[in-house]
């Protein structure tokens, strides 16, 4: 038997060892290739590769042409209409005429919009179209192609961020042929007109995508894009397997960092462990995710009309209780910003340095509970604070701080499912949410606090409602510049802080090790992974 | 004989609709939305609605239920002039179905082959997913039991033969220590050391399947040593056991009056062992194979987890996280079959090697 084991074993691995492909491990697993359901990084990364909108993002998060090469915003910011390039063509597939994919027209962009509005399509990115004139008989559903290459598309109300919207996956063209030929099972047969098309996929074992020889894109020197054959990816779950794979060389990236690698990799203040230099490289960056408590604070939703926490002053007292600093050092190897500004990640234009936030101030915090009538926290009950598994440590260093000043926290630890739904239903009073950016505008966050974003309609969990915050938001949305909107959305968010119903946490760090095979590698604050630039030694 | 496979085929029936009316009941009470969990962080009321209407979620309760018990029966009851519920005529769905009686213009009784639906999140059909891993599972449980089965009672033999040896106490050492070792740490500590630290040497990978795709997506290739690690790490815990079990079981064997009596008629100790001591002390080491083999299939999970082996229990694991109805209850269906079937071997096995018991 070990004889037959030895035989087995010492046959070689069959990989092409030398083939100018980009291979990364996707540990979630991937359940579709179709754009009308990528609502997560998992789904996204794969699927911009195959897919393209009108507009795309730079990594400076400025919004460049796509298939579209040029627009045009009506003075009163309600029609939007593109002119799109005719060079665009859908991958060679069986769906079409003879197998060759034919040209790509303002019709496909019609269809493909009205094809995420509609509920028989079940997209997760139905509210990205809230904003379009779907009532307009002129337009079909808010969208209406001129010719093959003009498109316009008609707006209920001016919503400035709306183009920087368009940049999303859900908002990608695709051919009415294929979704028509495979119905439900389109989303494992993608046919788009991105860098690379599928060529296999098995489920959990690789997704292996190839270079579109006819994509549109060209470098500054006219070559055309992508430069590599191939991205493969595996589905390795074990995060740990995941990063001894990478050691091995079998991967050329990992996405940031797993508690179990993480000082391995990294020392103690975030930096490359010396040892990996020269073999790995590794890239980082601000990563527009805010992670928060949040608290509902309103006496007519509480079970408790006396909760301690409809006194600003005991929020506020939380919120000034622990030093966000040390928990990103002890707990993050610095892998985030401690947020001392307001809800707004860093990463955003005009949100870099903090103005209104708050930061740690245990003199002040025990001040305020003195004021609210807790004197080092005499009398004061204890507060449950209900999160998931993944986020224990950073509330166990909060509960150790806060109790220092006589704060007394419950961890609840509740499963993902439970959590989303008690979270939606108002059954958590003090929680921990995060908001991930959609799109690079601060209306994003938000609109997470406008009246009518209540939950269980919206990610209002916190049920905040201000009259002033909602007039702020109007304001903003009155203006087509972004310098303009800035000092609304200040004046928002510091509302929100200054409340102490939103107590900021941390604002994500992007990290990525790359094999230093790679070339090209970027980073940008939406975490996309832009793979049509990069290049790979041999 | 006939009877006793028909008491145990209605046996399973009714374990499988006791299981999946237990399952769809736990959902349902348990706090948690699956329309929910398919959405991203955006859940605005209409996005929320179309989930529901698309997962069928906004009918009442029991209509769910008697709905998915009717998709579950190979004897369904459909309206044929509905579009939603004709859905037997597609063949992607259902395969051959025939419409057995028609009882009226809007009600026909159907032969099908059961519908286990599609998954919530991949939106792939529940059996496709089901039928593409499991025997992957039951390749790795196959080989891991072949590997424990023939060491351990090996092992076992010899223990028990050569009692109180250093031999007998090495092996006791061995098979305690595989018992004791928890799966997910034996796992990373044999990926470890074979596959990275002398992976050069054993030519052995951390990861992959029976079949490797190559990077480009040209080929698949068969390759067979990938599952040499998952199955050594899977079969330590019943080579402990039957190691153990077969040296008890034997020196009992070996102590009994008839083993004795044979030896005084001067029968050569070697053929009294292999020919009567062995084959009458592996009842209870059938028992605990058939009992291994059952769990394995449901519980391979760390093993699949680490060695990234495509198999079921990591699908179902997966399932329950993101609250996949139909896949959990696809896969606890399986799970329940296959023991039952697992059970219905091992009780025919038990009156081959037993003569004292009979099936009834």
């Amino acid at each position: 038997m070990v004889l037959l084991l030895l035989v087995i074993a010492c046959k070689p691995n069959r990989q092409n060892g030398n083939a100018l492909v980009f291979r990364y491990n996707e540990s979630k697993g991937i359940t579709t290739l179709d754009p009308a359901y990528a609502r997560n990084l998992a789904l996204i990364w794969p699927v911009s590769q195959i897919f393209n909108g009108l507009v795309q993002l730079s990594d400076s998060l400025t919004i460049e042409p796509a298939i579209a090469k040029s627009w045009k915003i009506s003075d009163d910011g309600l029609t939007y209409s593109f002119t799109l390039r005719n060079d665009v063509y859908f991958h060679d597939s069986q769906v079409f005429k003879g197998g060759i994919g034919r040209r790509v027209t303002a019709h496909d962009f019609v269809y493909s919009f009205n094809r995420i509005l509609d509920p028989l399509t079940a997209s997760t990115g139905l509210w990205v179209f809230n904003a379009l004139d779907v009532d307009d008989p002129s337009y079909s559903k808010g969208c209406r192609a001129l010719n093959d290459s003009t498109l316009e598309l008609r707006l209920r109300k001016p919503f400035p961020p709306f183009l920087g919207l368009l940049s999303m996956p859900y908002c990608y063209v695709v051919p009415h042929e294929a979704v028509l030929y495979y119905g439900k099972d389109f989303g494992r047969n993608p046919v788009g007109t991105g860098p690379f098309y599928k060529k296999l996929w098995r489920d959990g074992e690789k997704l292996v995508l190839r270079r579109n020889p006819k994509y549109f894109e060209c470098d500054s020197s006219g070559l055309r894009l992508p430069y590599i054959e191939g991205i493969s990816i595996t589905f390795i779950p074990d995060k740990q397997s995941e990063f001894l794979e990478f050691l091995n060389g079998k991967l050329d990236f990992l996405s940031g960092v797993h508690t179990a690698s993480k000082d391995e990799l990294l020392t103690r203040n975030g930096n490359l462990n010396p040892k990996y230099a020269g073999r790995l490289n590794m890239l980082t960056g601000p990563y527009l995710n805010t992670e928060y408590i949040g608290i509902i604070a309103d006496s007519l939703l509480l079970k408790d009309r006396m909760s301690v926490l409809l006194d600003a002053r005991v929020r506020k007292a939380i919120a000034l209780g622990f030093d966000k600093t040390r928990m990103m050092l002890y707990l993050r190897n610095n892998l985030g910003f401690p947020a001392n500004n307001g809800f707004v990640p860093t990463g955003l234009p005009g949100f870099g340095t903090p103005t209104y936030g708050v930061g740690f101030n245990p003199k002040l915090a025990t001040e305020l509970l003195a004021q609210a009538g807790f004197s080092n926290g005499v009398g004061l009950p204890e507060i449950t604070v209900s999160t998931t598994d993944d986020y224990l440590d950073i509330f166990e260093y909060i509960q150790h701080q806060l109790g220092k000043l006589g704060i007394r926290l419950k961890i609840e630890v509740l499963p993902g499912a439970a959590y989303r739904d008690m979270l939606a239903n108002g059954k958590l009073t003090v929680f921990r949410g995060s908001w991930i950016a959609d799109y690079p505008d601060p209306e994003n966050y938000m609109a997470c606090f406008i009246t009518s974003s209540f939950a269980p309609n919206g990610p209002n969990y916190i049920r905040y409602s201000n009259p002033l915050y909602d007039k702020l938001y109007d304001k903003a949305m009155l203006c087509s510049s972004y310098i303009d909107r800035l000092t609304y959305y200040r004046q928002m968010d510091s509302l929100l802080v200054s409340n102490a119903v939103v107590i900021p946490l941390y604002y994500d760090k992007i990290v990525r090790f790359v094999s230093t095979r790679i070339e090209g590698m970027t980073v940008n604050p939406m975490n996309f992974l832009e793979l049509k630039n990069i290049k790979i030694k041999r | 004989m006939l009877a006793y496979l028909a008491k145990k085929i209605v046996y399973t029936l009714l374990v499988t609709i006791g299981v999946a009316s237990l399952i769809f009941a736990l959902f349902n009470l348990i706090p948690g939305d699956p329309a929910r969990m398919v959405l991203g962080q955006h859940t605005d009321s209409a996005s929320v609605k179309a989930a529901r209407t698309d997962l069928g979620l906004d009918l009442p309760v029991g209509i769910q239920y008697l709905k998915y018990m009717n998709d579950l029966s190979p004897i369904s009851i459909h309206n044929p002039t509905n579009q939603a519920s004709n859905i037997y005529l597609d063949k992607t769905i259902y395969g051959n179905t025939k419409p057995l009686i028609r009882i009226n213009t809007n009600r026909v009784i159907v032969l099908k082959a059961p519908y286990l639906r599609r998954s919530y999140q991949s939106r792939q059909p529940v059996a496709r997913i089901i039928a593409a891993t499991l025997p992957n599972t039951f390749y790795l449980a196959i080989v891991s039991i072949a590997f424990a089965t023939t060491l351990g009672i090996g092992m076992g033999v010899l223990s028990a033969v050569k009692k109180d040896s250093l031999l007998d106490k090495f092996f006791l050492v061995i098979s305690a220590m595989g018992m004791a070792l928890p799966s997910f740490f034996a796992a990373i500590l044999i990926g470890w050391i074979f596959a990275i630290v002398f992976g050069n040497i054993t030519g052995l990978n951390l990861t992959g399947n029976l079949w490797v795709i190559d990077d480009l997506g040209e080929g698949v290739h068969l390759q067979l040593k990938n599952i040499i690690l998952p199955a050594l790490t899977l079969g330590l815990r019943p080579l402990g056991v039957i190691t153990q079990l077969t040296r008890s079981s034997l020196l009992e064997t070996l102590s009994q009056d008839y083993i004795r009596t044979a030896r005084a008629k001067g029968l050569k100790y070697s053929t009294m062992v292999i020919k009567h001591a062995i084959p009458n002390s592996l009842n209870p080491v059938v028992t605990s194979v058939s009992g291994w083999f059952a769990s394995m299939m449901a519980g391979v999970i760390f093993i699949e987890y680490i060695f990234s082996w495509k198999g079921f229990g990591f699908v179902m694991v997966n399932a329950l996280n993101s609250y996949d109805v139909p896949l959990v209850i696809g896969c606890v269906l399986t799970i329940s079959i296959i023991f039952s079937i697992v059970n219905l071997i091992v009780d025919i096995l038990y009156a081959l090697l037993d003569p004292k018991v009979r099936l009834g």
